[in-house]
């Protein structure tokens, strides 16, 4: 537990001090709203019926580069193989490392969130308090595969695209029910379905966490 | 005794796809349908199912491999792994190629994003990575334990993917054979239970040849690096 925690207050403190993922993150959800903003011209309503997948565009787009960077920075400095060599069970490196991609991310949501409130000229609304438990797990369902494939392709030739072909695929049922959540809230349409819908998220989360857990041992071996 | 088993293998498949062809295309009925093409195009279906059923019994393959893999650390599960994702990957590829040749004179269209469609794509594309990640490491070790751990996440993912887009609405075809709305005629259930082990014969016998090549070439390699040093 002491190791996860090192390796999470170490990245935090990194991230804290340049913040080099989330500006990274932010500017490039940014441009995806506006590039998205002139490739598709359309109509006020239709463009309210696509904004829920555009978020969620711009958050896996963007999460790649929070979760290439993860792993990128340990193997800079051969820190990837300090941490192989480190007497504590794999699985305590995954932890903090999930831990650290996952609030990175939840954070640059948070600060990405009101200016899509603003480009797609959203209705606040107490309703939208439910996108809370809809965006953690989604956004853990992301991280929790994202750490483990990121680690897996930090150590191949080609990490940027191998991670993106790897996580994509295997990633999408969380993508396809959270961007459903999404537009049931923010069309105000949550009387049916949401509440099984977001439970079935939280249990798909919880079984890649585990796998993710249990097998990270095995990608530091050599 | 390996080369008999191969040769005895291939001389079964000659004769049983000349079989199939002939239950499939004589002697089984053909379908009532509304125009000629779509009657002939119904043919199809004796070749996507047990292509598709082939693909998923690859992939199965490839997980118990990679298990066994990382249980054992013996190379030849690593190599049963790969030989089996490369077969599945072609039969996956073949469901992607029939489907819409059936699709296009029956629904008009080559393609939906429909849910067993658009399933079967990230399927393909969740493989296509398993063997890419392989090209991006150098042979050892730890190309096999990397590649084991996708092999297992890949799989356990697949029923979840099937889970996740099958309450979009389907235009696909139910499993007729399981549902009690209608059953296949009995000389087509035969012609396809036929074709079905016929496909399954010949996964044997590929996985068997690709693994052959595989070892061969492991000696070859390890018989460059003894010349090297000497």
């Amino acid at each position: 537990m002491n190791a996860a925690y090192a390796i999470l207050r170490k990245d935090l403190q990194l991230e804290f001090r340049s913040k080099e993922s989330i500006l990274a993150m932010w500017i490039f959800s940014l441009l995806i709203f506006v590039i998205f903003n002139f490739t598709f011209e359309v109509s006020r309503l239709v463009m309210l019926e696509i904004a829920p997948g555009l978020l969620w565009v711009a958050f896996i787009f963007s999460g790649m580069f929070g979760l290439n960077h993860s792993f990128a920075v340990e193997k800079e400095h051969g820190n990837l193989r300090a941490m192989a060599l480190m007497p504590v069970d794999g699985s305590q490196i995954y932890l903090g490392k999930f831990l650290s991609v996952t609030v990175i991310m939840l954070m640059f949501e948070m600060l990405i969130f009101p200016i899509f409130i603003i480009f797609y000229d959203l209705q606040l609304s107490l309703n939208m308090l439910l996108l809370i438990p809809v965006l953690l797990a989604g956004t853990i369902g992301f991280t929790s595969l994202g750490t483990i494939l990121s680690g897996v392709s930090v150590q191949t030739r080609n990490q940027q695209i191998l991670l993106s072909l790897l996580l994509w695929p295997l990633v999408s049922p969380i993508i396809i029910w959270s961007v459903t959540l999404t537009s049931m809230v923010l069309g105000g349409n949550i009387a049916g379905g949401f509440y099984p819908l977001l439970v079935r998220v939280i249990s798909f989360d919880v079984i890649f966490f585990t796998i993710s857990y249990l097998l990270f041992n095995f990608i530091l071996e050599d | 005794m390996k080369a008999t088993i191969d040769k005895v293998l291939l001389i079964i498949l000659l004769v049983a796809f000349l079989v199939s062809l002939y239950l499939v295309f004589i002697w089984a009925p053909q379908i009532k349908a509304s125009n000629a093409s779509e009657q002939i195009a119904q043919k199809i279906f004796y070749y996507h199912v047990p292509s598709a059923w082939l693909g998923f019994l690859s992939f199965f393959v490839v997980f118990i491999a990679s298990v066994a893999y990382l249980w054992t650390r013996d190379r030849k599960y690593e190599l049963l792994s790969v030989a089996s994702a490369e077969i599945g990957i072609l039969f996956i590829t073949l469901v992607l190629l029939t489907g819409p040749i059936w699709a296009k004179p029956v629904w008009g269209i080559w393609w939906t994003w429909d849910a067993r469609l658009t399933s079967s794509l990230i399927l393909w594309l969740i493989y296509i990575a398993f063997l890419m990640l392989r090209r991006y490491l150098p042979d050892g070790s730890k190309r096999a334990n990397l590649s084991a751990v996708v092999g297992i996440i890949g799989f356990v993912d697949v029923p979840i993917v099937y889970y996740s887009i099958r309450w979009w609405e389907t235009q696909h075809p139910k499993a007729i054979m399981a549902s009690s709305e209608g059953s296949l005629a009995t000389p087509m259930f035969i012609a396809f239970m036929f074709t079905l082990t016929t496909f399954t014969v010949l996964y044997v016998y590929l996985v068997r040849q690709r693994l052959q090549l595989l070892k061969l070439e492991d000696l070859v390699t390890k018989q460059f690096k003894e010349m090297e040093i000497l």
